[in-house]
């Protein structure tokens, strides 16, 4: 019931004009992303737009960085399922307009940035993205 | 004579319970009728104590008492109902007992050593797989000499065939536990420089397959195959992880086997009872249910029955062992709802397994390799939503509606609560503060939040990833000799009950120089 009522009311969004959206507030990384893991309807619309998402700040890779991860849940490292970390596949690569401060990796942030889907590689970090957030700012949500 | 007494007494009562039972104003309650049923039912069982053809393991990883718990109501609640009173399948089993999950060295188990309890009858240390206690973690050397015999190894001898399936890695603890022995668990795909007396888990479960006593393995952990220096380009881009230079895949396929890595080449495969098989599925673990997608990869119902198809045409019989390996990663998580939907997963795959096999011959078990920190709230009223708010319970119940009031209970701090809660991990309502500290409060919440596939149920200790605990675990079975599941038991009793059911009384794998010889009881 809860899942048809989501599925009704993502749907039911989507027939909103692009844009729209954002001023309903921040959409999820799932709104993103179809299950298997095609870009969504809604992330094809709002591409080269900017979007607010709310998500969660991975513990970043480098000091003084612009960059970091946004990940859909707090990036939980468990040594019992990983032997080493792990990303998840449906993260969402931040390039943030400052140098970032750091948020602890489970309290829930929301990111507006520039949508730019397709592959990309970091070309200091070696990071590899399919989408990303450029220009981005955040905030504790 | 004191026994003699007490079923006299016995008698006494049941007789006086027959005739009140006559002017019982509770009589036509269903409770009453229904638990009437289950007596006679219960009553009229007759132990089955034919040799066991097949064995059918199945572990949920970390599904404890408490996380079966919620899956139960979950999907009964996903039909429609309160939750409560639905019954899954393996809770329909007809016997059940207890399992102490401690390892050797551990109050709080992990899932190699346990795992390994179960395929050899011993309890095991802490991150090792099948070696003794006079083995040491991470101590290469300490292996030789120390390897204890697993259950695939003795039934493979009886001529039996042998199958192992996951949602986690092939690799992961709970499946290397059929087939592999190692002073680590993590030693997936390399062992440490210099280490000679084992191999890595990967190369062991492919050695065991040509050695013909692992007929069939899916799962997940692709990498853990081949050597970095590959990328496997048509399967997902999978980059190796070995530093061998090997490619176990291949060697796999160049000695007979039949591979398959996604729903497409799962169901082209001939499962003939004869090819060896490896699926794997996934660079790692395969998908959350929650996440997963019929046409990417099998879900774990669909393997096992592939796998029972494969195994039941050896006229022999078979054991699998069956993992629906991610319970326990949604635990960690701290994420309830792919702890519960996994959870359905794993009751489905029970179901497949039950449908699929005869009682008078097949052995199945249920049961966990150990619980986790999950815990629950009260008092709530009955349909909370398990994910979601604990309601508070309706008193107006004078038309029959037995369902929850419409307001959630709230905390000493005006806030309300989830049914579930953690006692620890990435849910802590403690957040890291700017000067390092950690403080904070219980965020407010409303039902449709708390009931998001994303969402963490709140914790308390904060931590990157959630704790297994100690407690103990159900075992439920069917099928011969399952009737010696009973009372509370140790975890590594299980592998008795399976030997004893396929070998019988006279012990034919412990003749046979089997794991039986360190047993406590024989050891003395």
């Amino acid at each position: 019931m809860q899942r048809r009522q989501f599925l009704a009311a993502a749907g039911a969004a989507l027939l909103l004009p692009a844009g729209a959206r954002a001023e309903d507030g921040p959409v999820r990384m799932r709104d993103l992303y179809n299950k298997d893991l095609s870009f969504s309807d809604y992330a094809k619309a709002m591409e080269g737009r900017r979007i607010a998402v709310q998500g969660f700040m991975a513990p970043p890779l480098k000091a003084e960085s612009t960059f970091f991860v946004l990940t859909k849940r707090p990036m939980a490292v468990c040594p019992f399922c990983e032997s080493e970390a792990e990303w998840p596949d449906d993260i969402l690569a931040v390039y943030a307009s400052r140098v970032i401060d750091t948020v602890p990796f489970n309290v829930k942030i929301v990111t507006s940035g520039t949508l730019e889907l397709g592959t990309y590689e970091d070309p200091d970090l070696g990071f590899v993205s399919r989408v990303r957030l450029s220009n981005a700012v955040y905030e504790r949500s | 004579m004191l026994k003699t007494l007490l079923l006299a007494s016995v008698a006494a009562l049941v007789s006086t319970a027959a005739i009140a039972q006559e002017s019982l104003p509770q009589e036509s309650s269903q409770w009453f009728t229904d638990a009437q049923a289950k007596i006679k039912e219960v009553m009229a069982r007759q132990p089955n104590t034919k040799r066991a053809k097949n064995v059918i393991l199945l572990i949920a990883d970390g599904n404890g008492v408490t996380t079966n718990y919620a899956t139960r109501l979950w999907m009964g609640q996903q039909e429609g109902g309160m939750g409560d009173d639905f019954v899954q399948p393996q809770e329909a089993f007809p016997y059940l007992a207890l399992a102490k999950t401690y390892n050797i060295n551990a109050q709080t188990p992990d899932s190699a050593p346990t795992a390994g309890s179960m395929n050899t009858g011993v309890k095991q240390l802490f991150n090792t797989i099948n070696v003794s206690d006079k083995a040491v973690f991470e101590d290469c050397a300490s292996v030789k000499g120390n390897e204890l015999e697993t259950f695939a190894e003795m039934v493979s001898k009886d001529g039996k065939s042998v199958g192992v399936l996951t949602t986690a890695r092939l690799t992961h603890a709970t499946p290397a536990a059929v087939y592999a022995k190692t002073a680590a668990r993590d030693w997936e795909d390399a062992v440490p420089e210099g280490c000679t007396a084992q191999k890595d888990i990967a190369a062991q479960l492919v050695d065991q397959m040509k050695a013909g006593v692992i007929d069939l393995a899916m799962g997940g952990g692709r990498r853990h195959f081949i050597d970095k220096s590959i990328t496997l380009s048509e399967e997902e881009n999978t980059k190796g992880k070995r530093t061998d230079g090997k490619n176990l895949i291949d060697e796999a396929k160049a000695a007979g086997a039949e591979y398959a890595w996604n729903t497409e080449t799962f169901k082209n495969l001939k499962l003939d009872g004869k090819t060896p098989v490896l699926g794997l599925f996934e660079d790692s673990h395969m998908k959350y249910e929650a996440d997963r997608t019929d046409e990417d990869e099998p879900s774990l119902a669909d393997m096992t029955k592939a796998a029972i198809e494969y195994l039941s045409k050896n006229d022999k019989g078979y054991y699998l062992e069956i993992e629906g390996g991610r319970v326990d990663h949604a635990n960690h998580d701290g994420n309830a709802y792919r702890a519960v939907t996994d959870g359905a997963a794993f009751s489905a795959a029970v179901a497949m397994a039950d449908e699929m096999t005869d009682d008078e011959d097949t052995l199945i078990i249920v049961t966990a390799d150990h619980e986790h920190s999950i815990a629950l709230n009260g008092y709530c009223g009955r349909g909370s939503p398990i994910l979601g708010l604990c309601y508070e319970v309706n008193t107006a119940t004078g038309e029959g509606n037995m369902k929850h009031a419409d307001t959630p209970n709230l905390g000493a701090d005006n806030k309300p609560y989830t049914v579930i809660g953690y006692l620890n991990g990435a849910g802590s309502v403690l957040k890291e503060q700017s000067d390092k500290s950690y403080s904070g409060s219980r965020p407010d919440l409303t039902d449709e939040e708390a009931q998001d596939k994303e969402y963490l149920q709140q914790a308390l200790v904060p931590m990157s990833s959630e704790t297994h605990s100690g407690v103990d675990v159900a075992i439920y079975a069917k099928g011969p000799w399952s009737h010696l599941f009973d009372g509370t038991v140790e975890q590594n009793y299980i592998f008795h009950v399976m030997n004893q059911a396929v070998h019988g009384d006279g012990m034919d794998a412990a003749e046979n120089g089997g794991a039986m010889e360190a047993t406590p009881a024989s050891a003395n």
